[in-house]
């Protein structure tokens, strides 16, 4: 299951270039900043925790980083290469190409079984259906899902259901998987378990985590943390002990 | 009033821009269903009041053949009416129901969300039949330049009344009120009702035997109908009625077939995506194109025309009279056929892309290319169009058969007029599908992605 081209680049943590890194990020919505100039440094096969209350602009954060909103200021660059710049249609290519996502819920199609949802990434990118099919059944097998390739969305249960959106997330070998309240719509004991298993499985694909949440339980699960509170990092943890 | 009840106008309100353009959307397609009705209706009340005029001295009387075919583009244009009439009632409907869903878990019995709906859908009923009224008004000018019979109708003749106006304003409502409250039952069994979408049910083969017994009793009843006398047109109406209902029961099941034959055949995410969502719900995808399906089957049944109107009638003034208003007649009907089809079509377009919104947002998000959902919502609407416009002109070339036996390809016009109606009418709808493409560009565009 691991020989995805994540699999093969190097892991390991804090190396000396971060994978992903903003500097001075301002986002502003007409009168209302959002971020007002942070910088954030992400490493290989690392997982931070952005933490904050509603309208800190953690979620704004994320969607910089990601490339889903250009920043107003600031850069954002991933192995060394500014993307903060790129033109819409090649945001939307990198993270297609290379960044994974997790949301609360909802990010599954309802009309496809578990295994397309989990394939169709890979297909956007080029693999034909039957490689995709079997490289999405692995995927499924390895998160205990095995039985279940057939089931569409509304027949998982939630843990079930976010554990498909981990496997989607990473049937592509993302640098870096961004995840926004992945644990949002679950109960303590399944966010637990969705919150190890993402973790676990993201490092072992040797990719980065960003994880946006307001619950300091599921941000225990990340080596790091930072507190994002009206649009400024205002608290930052080295290596959060499990 | 009942106080879930009360807060109608209030949901209405909070829906914010989808809600307001799924209303829109709605009190259009009443408003085309009742002009387009009344219009219709006043065409066959024009025809009827002229046939009980007295007969001009040195004249036959073919005025009751007249009103025959009124009827006949009565029963050929009232399916396509429903299926409108239909699709808005089921508007939005994913919205609606997570909405109501959520009112259920909160306590709502399942009598208020009911209470709910009707009042919603009502409302909308009431208004299309307004502007639908006002739409028939200013369409009776023009329908009154159309000749028949000698001569132009006149307002007078194409006015359906008073009472015409009363029973849409009871009709339109009430109707959209029971189409509404038949489309809740998922809600009304279950609070989790649409939290859960599960494999959907196959349909059954029961439904090409019912479209193969529909279409027989068609041909019997075609075959044999001179031996009923004046009793023939009646029951040939009612059998056409019935082949009708038929096509409208079999397409779904026929577009399900589709949909497995292309995702056996699926090489690519948009192929993929298109044959699962058009296998998810057949049904829904019947209500895009059935409309057109309906108007393939009169552009079929009236490939007929040209070989009729060769027939030598220069020494039958009357009857040279009457085939121009034969094709003049199934002229009209086909573009009203076609015109209810591109507004179905259209609609349930903008409204499935308003029902999958977060969908549709979260894909964007995470770096789905634009043009697969734009692929994906042209092949959704293009090959089930494509199969049902060529199927069901061919359903009605058959179901004709014993009735007018060669005569629509008998002359090179006849196939030349039905391959022409069929490429305009795909045009037609095809451009109103593509009236969606600004919405789902402007949800693409939103990046903060809401709960329902």
């Amino acid at each position: 299951m691991w020989g995805t081209r994540a699999a093969r680049q190097p892991g390991g943590m804090n190396t000396a270039t971060p994978r992903l890194s903003a500097r001075g990020l301002v986002k502003r919505f007409g009168s209302t900043t959002a971020l007002a100039g942070v910088d954030v440094d992400l490493h290989n096969g690392e997982s931070l925790a952005v933490m904050g209350p509603s309208g800190s602009g953690k979620s704004t954060l994320l969607h910089c980083l990601a490339g889903i909103l250009p920043p107003d200021a600031g850069t954002v660059t991933l192995d060394g290469r500014e993307v903060s710049r790129l033109s819409d249609r090649e945001r939307s290519l990198l993270r297609r190409r290379r960044y994974g996502f997790v949301f609360q819920f909802g990010q599954l199609l309802s009309e496809l079984p578990a295994i397309e949802n989990v394939a169709l990434p890979a297909m956007l990118l080029g693999t034909s259906r039957r490689d995709a099919t079997e490289l999405a059944g692995r995927w499924l097998a390895s998160l205990g899902l095995a039985g279940m390739e057939g089931r569409r969305p509304g027949e998982l249960s939630g843990g079930q259901a976010q554990r498909v959106a981990v496997a989607r997330a990473l049937i592509t070998g993302p640098a870096v998987v961004f995840a926004d309240e992945p644990t949002g719509a679950l109960d303590q004991a399944t966010g637990h378990d969705v919150m190890r298993i993402l973790t676990e499985t993201t490092k072992a694909a040797g990719a980065s985590l960003v994880v946006v949440t307001h619950d300091s339980q599921v941000a225990d699960w990340c080596d790091r943390r930072i507190e994002v509170r009206d649009g400024l990092v205002v608290g930052a943890t080295a290596e959060v002990p499990r | 009033m009942n106080a879930v009840v009360a807060l109608a106008p209030r949901f209405q309100r909070a829906g914010g821009r989808d809600a307001r353009v799924t209303t829109g959307l709605a009190v259009t397609a009443f408003a085309v269903t009742t002009g387009l009705t009344l219009s219709v209706v006043g065409g066959l009340l024009g025809f009827a009041s002229r046939a009980e005029l007295p007969v001009p001295e040195g004249q036959g009387d073919d005025r009751s053949v007249y009103v025959i075919l009124a009827w006949i583009a009565v029963v050929l244009l009232v399916v396509p009416l429903m299926t409108l009439a239909g699709a808005a009632a089921r508007l939005g409907v994913a919205r609606r129901d997570a909405r109501l869903a959520t009112l259920r878990l909160l306590g709502a019995t399942p009598r208020e969300v009911v209470g709910l709906t009707i009042t919603e859908t009502a409302w909308q009923g009431l208004v299309g039949a307004v502007l639908g009224i006002l739409l028939y008004a200013a369409l009776l000018p023009v329908c009154a330049l159309l000749p028949f019979q000698g001569t132009t109708f006149s307002v007078a003749e194409l006015w359906v009344g008073w009472e015409g106006f009363a029973i849409a304003l009871v009709g339109v409502p009430v109707l959209a009120a029971l189409s509404g409250a038949f489309s809740l039952r998922r809600v009304s069994v279950s609070p989790l009702g649409v939290a859960r979408r599960e494999t959907p049910k196959k349909m059954t083969w029961l439904r090409a035997v019912v479209a193969v017994v529909g279409i027989g009793v068609f041909m019997v009843v075609s075959s044999v109908a001179g031996a009923f006398g004046a009793a023939a047109a009646a029951a040939l109406i009612a059998a056409l009625a019935v082949g009708f209902a038929t096509l409208n029961a079999v397409g779904p099941w026929a577009l399900g077939l589709v949909g497995k034959v292309q995702l056996r055949r699926a090489t690519t995410p948009a192929r993929l995506l298109a044959a699962r969502r058009l296998l998810d719900d057949p049904k829904g995808a019947w209500r895009v194109v059935g409309g057109l399906g309906l108007a393939g089957f009169v552009a079929g049944a009236l490939a007929v025309l040209p070989s009729i109107t060769a027939i030598d009638t220069s020494q039958d003034p009357q009857g040279a009279v009457l085939m121009d208003d034969l094709v003049t007649g199934g002229m009209v009907t086909l573009v009203v056929a076609f015109l209810l089809a591109a507004v179905s079509a259209g609609i349930a377009q903008a409204a499935s892309v308003l029902d999958r919104r977060r969908e549709i947002a979260l894909q964007n998000l995470a770096g789905t290319p634009v043009e697969l959902h734009d692929s994906v919502r042209r092949r959704t609407v293009l090959v089930p169009l494509l199969f049902v416009a060529v199927g069901s002109a061919l359903t009605a070339l058959v179901m004709f058969f014993p009735l007018l036996g060669l005569a629509a390809v008998a002359s090179p016009q006849g196939p030349l007029m039905l391959v022409g109606f069929l490429v305009g009418g795909c045009a037609l709808v095809y451009a109103a599908t593509e009236t969606s493409r600004p919405l789902l560009r402007s949800v693409l565009a939103d990046t903060v992605v809401r709960a329902d």
